[in-house]
């Protein structure tokens, strides 16, 4: 069977020596960050982009989903013994779990939530298997004016199910498209606001934006809030959960990992959604809902399952259509590009290897991190007492020495400077950085194909609407822009966030 | 609270000068036709649609109102951006050690509690840490202090 064949191949690349070191550090990186609250996944996987620039394809891959998935496990520890989120994804968590802590039962809770993760991930990952050659072979139909309204669809769905004023997101993207414009015109060499610096007739280079836009504008604002810490750290006692809580928790865990699993696939999906929805499901359905918020381990189990089984199938659009669905994503395309792979549909056929073994090492990875958050999670709670104030700094000097690598050269200190202004400006203004990123990183490709497009159906733009498969897109995008026009729809959406914000 | 000096209108703004600047130095580029575009036609079918939806996301925030804009806490953000700047200036001139004290002191001072005793041992575990990892690990080419190493 063609399938074990692939999986076969994955595992042998995954177990390579070399491969399997940078899964554990992608996964003890991702955990750190996740138990460190100020720094989340997106701006760490911004300031190791110069990192990866040096390693192999497969293995700068196979780490920065490590940190992904990693930074799901570690925000959940935090979450359950000092209710404090590491990241956006874990925050449901604190709800039941800090409550289940405080009843004695934080090793329960800790087992729990690590169990279930694994499971969702492991699902996800099978998940990923089934998916992938399926939607490589279709998407290798399309032509450019099907992949120009497929971009559109993936932009504007990505908006949709993220936070904040619709408007201004689309606004956003659109600047992301015109950031990504900087640089030599493919088709005509003519230079387009280059201003004449010739580091940038290359175009801007995506990760001092990334650095800048996340990770020095994250910095900023923690500096400026002035975090602090509360809450007693619990003592953890036995990680055995009783037959009653396991009981409880399994079916809680099995709705979870399917309903993330279908919303992580979704454009703009992913953890943080998967985590809320399946919290209210469990809420809905659960026989004695004023348990919730108590300490109920179905609470713990379902969202803990759903972000992780998230956070596995977002990989989908972006491995096999090259279409990024959140930030994260947006960040490995960009990775794949430094590394001069085109994300896509080719990726599979042309690089067997890396497309499989990545997805074999999520495994490999989950099943890691199960090892280190439940036996070294003392560990990562004294991690916990290291104050800010000597973490920031230490954050900055990495990310300039890091973007100094890129190129051994300080325009590109200057460059992080620079968009770390832009990104406090965005922060202050409430505009998601999240558009942009999705933008900038499409917009280079977008342009390319609706050039393609235009140019063999002779400048008449009805193409977009003639093929079927562009038509469908383009219909579903409409009904999704005319949705989010619809005032019941907006109070469902403003709902769906506003435990998020709190 | 002033209507004008809420997120959204600032935001419209925003949007409304990256449009202008875009359009105005896109302009010499050539538009060429919609079947063979020139380099200039994506850029200003973008800054064009980038500044309709800066107008209209202005007009919706005087109309509805929006949140006001946070005041901005000036300290951090100008010190943390005037640390990697210095970074910059004095990576390649004067070496690794020297950028690096400039940017932990500068930085350090962004926060609110500033122990000098702590920065200073914040300095020296980063100067080894770097030096080891950056110089002796993975060998990149750089100096530490310039003229010595």
């Amino acid at each position: 069977m063609e399938l074990l064949d692939n999986l076969a191949l994955g595992f042998s690349v995954a177990f390579s020596f070399q491969n399997l070191t940078y899964a554990l550090l992608g996964c003890l990186l991702g955990t750190l960050i996740g138990v460190l609250p100020g720094i989340g996944p997106v701006a760490t996987i911004a300031m190791l982009l110069p990192i990866t620039f040096h390693l192999p394809p497969t293995a700068s891959l196979i780490m920065l989903a490590g940190i992904y998935y990693g930074a799901a496990y570690g925000g959940s520890t935090t979450s359950i013994l000092v209710n404090l989120p590491g990241e956006a994804s874990s925050v449901v968590t604190c709800l039941d779990g800090y409550q289940m802590a405080r009843n004695g039962r934080a090793g329960a809770a800790l087992s729990i939530s690590a169990v279930g993760s694994f499971f969702a991930g492991t699902v996800g990952t099978i998940i990923i298997v089934l998916f992938a050659e399926p939607l490589t072979r279709m998407a290798q139909k399309f032509g450019p004016a099907d992949y120009c309204s497929l971009m559109a669809l993936g932009l504007v769905a990505a908006v949709i199910l993220a936070s904040g004023s619709v408007v201004k997101a689309i606004a956003m993207i659109f600047l992301g498209l015109l950031f990504g414009l900087v640089g030599t015109d493919v088709n005509t060499g003519a230079q387009r606001f280059t201003f004449d610096i010739p580091e940038l007739s290359d175009g801007i280079d995506f990760a001092p934006i990334a650095m800048g836009l996340f990770g020095i504008a994250e910095i900023v604002v923690n500096l400026e809030r002035h975090l602090t810490r509360t809450g007693g750290t619990i003592k953890v006692t036995s990680l055995w959960p009783t037959m009653e809580e396991v009981r409880r928790a399994v079916p809680a865990a099995l709705r979870g990992t399917f309903l993330g699993a279908a919303l992580g696939v979704l454009p703009g999906g992913g953890p943080t959604l998967g985590a809320f929805s399946s919290y209210t499901l469990e809420k809905k359905i659960s026989k004695n809902p004023g348990q919730f918020g108590k300490g109920a381990v179905e609470g713990v189990a379902a969202p803990e399952a759903a972000n992780n089984a998230a956070a596995q199938t977002s990989f989908i659009p972006m491995l096999t259509l090259g279409i990024p669905s959140n930030a994260v994503m947006a960040l490995m395309v960009g990775a794949m590009i430094i590394q001069g792979i085109q994300p896509g549909p080719e990726v599979m056929t042309k690089k067997p290897d890396l497309f499989w073994g990545m997805i074999a090492s999520m495994w490999i990875g989950n099943a890691m991190l199960v090892i280190i958050n439940l036996p070294m999670i003392g560990i990562w709670v004294k991690l916990l007492t290291v104050p800010y104030r000597f973490l920031a700094p230490a954050i900055l000097l990495f990310c300039c020495i890091g973007a100094y690598s890129l190129q051994n050269s300080t325009f590109h200190v200057m460059q992080v400077a620079i968009f770390g202004v832009l990104g406090y400006v965005f922060v202050k203004l409430g505009c998601e950085g999240a558009p942009f990123l999705l933008g900038l990183v499409l917009g280079p490709q977008m342009e390319e194909y609706f050039r393609r497009a235009m140019l063999l159906s002779r400048g008449d733009a009805m193409v977009f609407l003639q093929r079927p498969i562009s038509l469908g897109l383009l219909i579903t995008t409409a009904v999704l822009l005319l949705l989010m026009a619809l005032p019941s729809f907006k109070r469902a959406r403003k709902e769906a966030f506003v435990e998020e914000e709190g | 609270m002033n209507r004008f000096l809420s997120k959204d209108f600032l935001s419209g703004l925003m949007f409304i000068g990256f449009g202008l600047v875009a359009l105005y130095f896109g302009q010499k580029l050539a538009l060429g036709t919609p079947v063979r575009m020139g380099p200039g036609y994506v850029p200003r079918m973008l800054s064009l649609t980038l500044l309709g939806l800066g107008v209209l996301v202005c007009i919706i925030a005087v109309v509805s109102g929006s949140e006001p804009v946070e005041r901005p806490k000036w300290k951090p953000i100008t010190l943390v951006t005037l640390g990697i700047i210095c970074f910059g200036l004095l990576f390649e001139r004067a070496g690794l050690i020297p950028a690096l004290v400039v940017l932990i002191m500068v930085a350090s001072l962004a926060g609110e509690e500033f122990k000098l005793t702590e920065v200073i041992g914040n300095i020296v575990v980063l100067s080894v840490l770097c030096t080891l990892v950056f110089k002796v690990g993975l060998g990149m080419n750089i100096y530490i202090l310039r003229g010595v190493w």
